[in-house]
């Protein structure tokens, strides 16, 4: 069924904003989303963003990820991807998502939201100059001014993030950023190559730059985790 | 000399009586000839341990091991847990997934060596180079499932992985299992009980170190191949698709190896109401995977129906789902799920429990035992309320009934006596898994010859065996790792070993470690009195014909075994007895156990 579904999806320009606040109201409204998205994405309006699509991606738009978190596997492979690329090691601890396990039951993949302004971490940070930088190719945050970052002396941004995604590096203490791969990311080509075989991606491709997914949204992890404990169950077929 | 890359080049070394922690070097040489896992289990084993020494004593060690590749790119989830088997006498190694083994990795160890025992219950908890040892009295009685979640509590940490054993194995039941992530078990021969025996409720561990690489690129070329194969390799695709529950369907309609009432068939027409299409149906809403697994063969749902209603379990998976399904003659999915789920709680081997239960049914059809023998609980085939009371008392061998169900069938076949011998089936006293080897002939083999007894672990012939040696000891799954077979598999070993520890392993020398693993674990059987003579197959399976299924009328013939056990004792090297030859031990460098073996041999 979800294979279809995937199918289905039309893949959607990233940066067209009156679509993406468009779709972003749909998710609010629609938790399972789903359904209804295909619905709208279908193949005939794609020609016509295609035509329309803007040369420089307007400032307001950010490069979110999209996470399904129902199909998460708790397989990691997004963290090692993600070190992998950033690091040339594998080593989960300094990966820029993670996956946690609650109950050896569900999986809970933490992402960066990208805050809209004014984010949370950038508030919080006690600097000046603030440490915390937007990346201003895609007004994602992605990065810290080393110099003046207080490092493991200060703990401000992590207690500050929302989705209680920022961790701390093991070894020189700062804080860990996502920056989407500038916009390709490797977890969600990762995710892409472990699912398969009647399970779909949790990392969706063809939402990414859509948005953080709306459903899940000012959910803390542990009460996602609840909340896909408590999806279990609801009546559904093999997993899907 | 130092190893370069795969491995960090120090085991812990944990003493519980002075509750001391030390690292121990491991010499690049030492890893190259025993690799890691169950390899190097079974050299410390070897060396620390005298023949016929008492496997719950204090100075018995268990080592928990990882190989080079788990914690790199590579799909190796797995850890190998070795030791003496209390349940057996013999050697004793388990493997288990989960995430507990690239953590251990991860925070910088090749292995754990546990040793001594602990006054009061402890737990270890190690953050890389950091290991403390904890107060484990609160968690004393708690199932493995609430000590996990205790233990998560006290360190405040949702990224720490947890081993841990139940009541089964605090109350020294000799089949009590190791639980990693509420599900996983190193199930097998009682390294619980070992556990258990030191008054080590758990080890906790986290790690944020890297996996050194002595030459990056190579490396990731052939661990990517390694893992494409895995995920293309049409057999894994079912694997992925129905988790091993698949299997309970294709062995009884196809392979007619599923074992069914105590091994008195492998025809069940039932299995439809507790394989992998009703499960989808009814159950399953999660698949969940070992990391960077692609395979995700575990399947998680919630029983939404009957007496056991709200259930959230594991399962079935094929040995679990025959052993305490078709073996018992439970046609009922979620009876099946609460028994799997009580023995995971209570940290007993599900396989040995399931053979346990189906023992006593048949023996109760015999009239060999009474309702009485088991303080009037009325076991009946398929009554899954009696199969769950036994399960409690045995893991807290309360009464009679537990008493003499947490012997094994082996030891209770003794006790009881009659022709109950007939009845049991264990080779060497570990009892079978799931598969009946007179519908599937290689697995015989694997029971036969496997190191621990009858364990399903061991490979279908002699060179495969040599193969499920080296998986054991990298310590690999044999989902991801099971690589097409023939000349081309060691290359895909070595091709991601060498770049990785900055070896030139050629095939021969792959398969000679693999040799030398197999051939070190027989000869500390050998020393436990292990000849020719262990290395058959239960009477029953070798004289009953099957009466019905795809195979009817198959058995293993006296020729039959005969001609496995010449194949394999040339293939390694042994004498007619079995025993490894002189040479052979020379030509593995296993010099040092000469002095030991050569009272074993003929003169």
């Amino acid at each position: 069924m979800e294979e279809k579904e995937k199918g289905a999806l039309v893949k959607v320009e990233k940066n067209e904003p009156s679509r993406r606040d468009f779709l972003r109201g749909a998710f609010t409204v629609t938790a399972g989303g789903l359904v209804v998205f295909t619905g709208i994405a279908t193949p005939k309006p794609q020609v016509a963003i295609a035509q329309e699509k803007p040369k420089e991606p307007p400032k307001d738009v950010y490069k979110y990820l999209f996470a399904s978190r129902k199909y998460c596997t708790g397989c990691r492979s997004c963290e090692y991807a993600c070190s992998l690329k950033h690091d040339k090691v594998v080593r989960p601890s300094v990966a820029a998502i993670h996956v946690k396990r609650f109950w050896g039951i569900v999986d809970v993949p933490v992402i960066c939201w990208q805050c809209d302004d004014p984010a949370p971490c950038i508030k919080a940070c006690p600097t000046t100059p603030v440490a915390i930088k937007r990346d201003p190719k895609h007004n994602g945050i992605t990065y810290i001014d080393k110099k003046t970052c207080l490092g493991g002396k200060c703990n401000k941004c992590i207690e500050a993030c929302p989705p209680q995604f920022l961790s701390r590096h093991p070894d020189t203490g700062w804080p860990i950023f996502c920056d989407t791969c500038e916009g390709e990311p490797e977890c969600v080509k990762a995710c892409k190559e472990q699912a398969g075989n009647d399970l779909a991606p949790c990392l969706r491709e063809e939402k990414m730059g859509l948005g953080v997914n709306m459903a899940y949204k000012e959910v803390k992890v542990a009460d996602a985790a609840k909340d896909l404990l408590m999806e279990l169950f609801y009546p559904s077929k093999g997993g899907r | 000399m130092i190893p370069k890359g795969g491995y960090f080049g120090k085991i812990l070394e944990v003493n519980l009586t002075n509750k001391t922690a030390k690292p121990r070097e491991i010499s690049d040489e030492t890893y190259r000839k025993y690799i890691g896992g169950s390899g190097l289990g079974a050299f410390f084993l070897w060396n620390s341990l005298k023949a016929k020494a008492n496997p719950l004593a204090p100075e018995a060690p268990i080592f928990f091991g990882v190989g080079p590749l788990n914690g790199t790119y590579c799909t190796a989830p797995r850890m190998s847990v070795v030791f003496k088997s209390p349940h057996t006498g013999i050697f004793g190694d388990s493997q288990v997934g989960g995430s507990f083994s690239n953590e251990l990795k991860w925070a910088g160890w090749d292995g754990i060596l546990v040793t001594g025992r602990s006054r009061l219950p402890v737990y270890l908890y190690i953050e890389n180079d950091k290991v403390e040892f904890k107060d484990a009295r609160p968690l004393w009685g708690k199932d493995t499932y609430a000590t996990d979640q205790a233990i998560l509590a006290e360190l405040k940490d949702q990224d720490v992985k947890v081993a841990c054993i139940g009541p089964a194995g605090e109350n020294q039941v000799t089949y009590a299992a190791i639980i990693v992530d509420r599900f996983r078990a190193a199930g097998r021969a009682g390294g619980g009980t070992v556990m258990g025996s030191k008054n080590l409720k758990a080890i906790a561990v986290k790690g944020t170190k890297v996996v050194p690489i002595v030459q990056d690129e190579p490396f990731m070329k052939a661990a990517k191949a390694a893992f494409k194969l895995a995920v293309e390799k049409e057999a894994w695709q079912n694997i992925k698709r129905w988790g091993t529950a698949g299997l309970l369907e294709s062995k009884n309609w196809g392979t007619g190896s599923l074992v069914t009432r105590n091994y008195q068939t492998t025809w069940y027409p039932d299995i439809a109401q507790i394989g992998a299409e009703e499960a989808e149906r009814r159950f399953w809403k999660r698949h969940t995977s070992c990391p960077n697994c692609p395979v995700h063969c575990m399947k998680i749902g919630v029983v939404r129906w009957g007496p056991y209603a709200g259930l959230v379990a594991e399962g079935p998976e094929y040995e679990t789902g025959t052993m305490l399904g078709s073996n018992c003659d439970v046609a009922e999915m979620g009876g099946l799920l609460k028994a799997i789920e009580a023995c995971d709680a209570l940290g007993l081997d599900t396989i040995t429990m399931g053979n346990v239960l189906g023992f006593a049914m048949e023996l109760i059809d015999r009239s060999l035992i009474t309702h009485a023998d088991l303080d009037n609980v009325k076991l009946e085939w398929g009554d899954v309320p009696a199969m769950l009371e036994l399960i409690k008392r045995t893991a807290y061998k309360k009464g009679k009934a537990g008493q003499l169900f947490a012997l094994g069938v082996k030891r209770m076949a003794v006790k009881i006596g009659k022709d109950a011998d007939f009845y049991a089936i264990h080779v060497k006293g570990l009892e079978l898994a799931a598969h009946d080897p007179r519908g599937d002939k290689p697995r015989g083999i694997s029971y036969a010859f496997g190191p621990t007894g009858g364990d399903h672990h061991s490979g279908d012939s002699a060179p495969t065996a040599a193969r499920w040696a080296m998986i054991n000891s990298l310590v690999m799954c044999t989902f991801v790792a099971g690589y097409p077979w023939g000349p081309q598999t060691p290359p895909i070993f070595t091709n991601m070993l060498n770049p990785l520890c900055g070896w030139n392993m050629k095939d021969e020398e792959f398969w000679d470690a693999a040799k030398r693993i197999i051939t070190l674990e027989r000869c500390f059987n050998v020393r436990e009195g292990i000849s020719r003579k262990d290395d058959v197959l239960p009477k029953r399976l070798m004289t009953e014909k099957l009466p019905d299924g795809p195979k009817k009328g198959a058995v293993v013939t006296a020729e039959e075994m005969k001609k496995m056990q010449d194949d394999f004792y040339k293939f390694y090297g042994w004498d007619d007895n079995g025993i490894p030859t002189a040479e052979t031990l020379k030509k593995l460098n296993l010099e040092f156990a000469e002095a030991q073996i050569k009272p074993f041999r003929k003169a």
